[in-house]
């Protein structure tokens, strides 16, 4: 559906629209799998047996909360940093976020195997070591523009990235699958604790974007600009880059790396909403929790008797789609 | 009546990677003057333009701001008082016109406040003052540099601002757009420091014009007294010559070498 025709229907149906998709990818991904449960049983109307009681509550119900909280935290991300560099490419990968949780997780496994279990801390603070390192080089370069920061997130990215191959070169090949198991992404971890650590960082995130929705729609002119309007720049992109930081560092912790989502879908909202702050925002968490949810589902069932990695899937198609948009503007 | 200038600067100096950019400027701007900053590219202004917006330090003398040191006022006080309409090269993202200038808004409001009716009708108003009235939900983008700048015009004067800056507010815009957005702001009737190119228009539209040069105010004073022969032919280093304008009471200047070549 294009921008223009979406722009012809009035904000209500508009919400109804999204609310019935939302519904409808929810309610595909509590009933699909491997033990499928009727519509009725969902809504209540037939008794479930014990085993669709247990796999409705203990793994889809949760996994249902961490792909929509995943997809949304990482959308939310992708769009702010999008905005706040002015950089179309940004999203937590530029910043060596996802790099360092890489690291993080392979050190708990292969380094310290008998810290296994504490695989998602070690992500986490792998990935804000990352950030660390990008934001401590960027502004001790003496022209502290946003391009040193951006330039040191890409390099910061494969530094670290080469630690990574490094240590899994040298590790023994079952350790090293399970890592690179991990990499691929995967919400078959999911539990209702996963949910709560990362919701208030996604909630947090969120209405600090909305209340700051001005000032983020001016730093997409200049930073010159903004700071003519009042607008602190530095502190304001600094809490911004933390916040995202934060949100994605708990996301891939506990899902893995999920390519694409943070660059794909702020584009995609873009497209269909415009760009002002809160219809990007509110926009990018509703789409990237609809998109991760239906490409969650799509992973359970693609493949008999096995789940095809998310983060796979999520690159494939996002890779798919900025070639149809480069065929569209070259087309345009 | 309060005399308080808006602008002082006292033997104001600025350092920019150890070469010297500005030298011991000393001036005072009433409320109510339009100035024009004149002078060669590399001259200083915008450099002084960014002194007022507290981007630049001074490396030593002081700035007041209505009596009280520039340094005083935080980020978001100043721009509750101080516009600034720059030059801006295309963003990469798209914004409507009505997004950009609503964020004129932004030192008047708090975080939680949205747009009230009144703010809407302010940007109407805003916006038919620069002739843009039927482009509000256009996208800003793909208006053309002379729009663009009209529009960013429209989010100063929603900025109500005592003191407006323009950094040379008529490059990309054809003959009639020049004229209109100097006519506008003289319109405003705030106080304006414009760093202007055309020194014909900054003739017709400045009520007073320091002209920069290597960084030292060579001249301060009315058009008459700033836009001199030998002064400009010494400055601009190209021959010129001044004579009257024939549409007003002020000087024209016209530049250029006899053989033409």
């Amino acid at each position: 559906m294009s921008k223009a025709l979406l722009a012809t229907l009035p904000l209500p149906v508009r919400l109804l629209l999204a609310l019935v998709l939302l519904l409808l990818v929810c309610f595909c991904a509590l009933s699909t799998g491997s033990v499928p449960i009727a519509t009725s049983g969902l809504l209540g109307l037939a008794p479930l047996n014990e085993m669709q009681e247990t796999v409705l509550w203990q793994l889809r119900f949760p996994r249902l909360l961490l792909s929509l909280l995943a997809g949304a935290g990482l959308a939310l991300c992708g769009a702010l940093l999008q905005n706040a560099s002015r950089n179309p490419l940004a999203d937590p990968y530029l910043f060596g976020i996802v790099s360092g949780a890489a690291l993080g997780a392979t050190i708990a496994t292969i380094v310290l195997p008998q810290w296994q279990l504490l695989t998602p801390l070690f992500a986490f603070f792998g990935a804000l070591l990352a950030v660390f390192l990008v934001l401590f080089i960027g502004a001790s370069s003496r022209w502290q523009r946003l391009e040193s920061l951006l330039l040191c997130g890409v390099a910061v990215s494969f530094m670290l990235s080469a630690i990574t191959t490094t240590l899994l070169y040298l590790s023994e090949p079952f350790a090293a699958n399970r890592v690179m198991f991990w990499l691929m992404g995967s919400l078959s971890q999911a539990s209702l604790t996963h949910v709560a650590l990362i919701s208030p960082l996604v909630f947090i995130t969120l209405l600090l974007g909305l209340l700051y929705r001005r000032q983020l729609d001016a730093l997409v002119l200049s930073d010159e600009s903004a700071r003519s309007l009042g607008v602190n720049v530095r502190p304001l992109r600094l809490v911004i880059l933390l916040l995202c930081a934060a949100v994605s560092a708990a996301i891939v912790a506990f899902c893995g790396g999920i390519a694409f989502v943070g660059l794909m879908i702020p584009h995609l909202v873009r497209s269909l909403f415009g760009l002002s702050s809160v219809a990007l925002l509110l926009g990018s968490v509703w789409l990237g929790a609809v998109f991760l949810t239906g490409v969650d589902t799509l992973s359970r069932i693609l493949l008999p008797d096995q789940e095809l990695p998310i983060g796979v899937l999520t690159s494939a198609i996002g890779s798919l789609f900025f070639l149809s948009m480069l065929f569209k503007y070259r087309r345009g | 009546m309060d005399q308080t200038p808006v602008i002082e600067f006292q033997h104001v100096q600025l350092h920019i990677d150890q070469q010297q950019i500005l030298m011991a400027l000393t001036f005072a701007i009433q409320a109510g003057q339009f100035v024009g900053l004149l002078g060669p590219n590399g001259a200083g202004k915008t450099s002084l333009l960014r002194l007022l917006q507290k981007e630049y330090q001074p490396s030593s003398g002081q700035i007041k701001f209505q009596g009280q040191p520039l340094n005083r006022f935080g980020q978001s006080e100043l721009a509750a008082k101080v516009a600034l309409v720059s030059q801006l090269s295309g963003p990469l993202f798209d914004l409507t016109v009505a997004d950009v200038v609503l964020m004129g808004l932004i030192p008047h409001k708090a975080l939680w406040q949205t747009n009230t009716e009144q703010d809407l009708q302010q940007l109407k108003q805003s916006l038919e003052l620069v002739g843009l009235a039927d482009k509000e939900r256009h996208s800003f983008a793909h208006l053309s540099g002379g729009e663009q700048q009209r529009v960013l015009l429209a989010r100063a004067v929603m900025q109500k601002p005592l003191l407006l800056l323009l950094d040379e507010p008529t490059n990309h815009l054809d003959l009639y757009y020049q004229h209109q957005v100097l006519r506008i702001a003289r319109a405003l009737k705030v106080t304006v420091i414009a760093s202007i190119h055309d020194l014909n228009l900054a003739s017709r539209y400045c009520d007073r014009l320091l002209l920069l040069s290597k960084g030292q105010l060579v001249a301060d004073g009315t058009a008459e007294q700033v836009l001199t022969q030998n002064l400009l032919t010494e400055v601009f280093r190209i021959p010129c010559l001044i004579d009257q304008n024939p549409f007003g009471d002020c000087p024209r200047v016209s530049f250029g070498y006899k053989d033409n070549v």
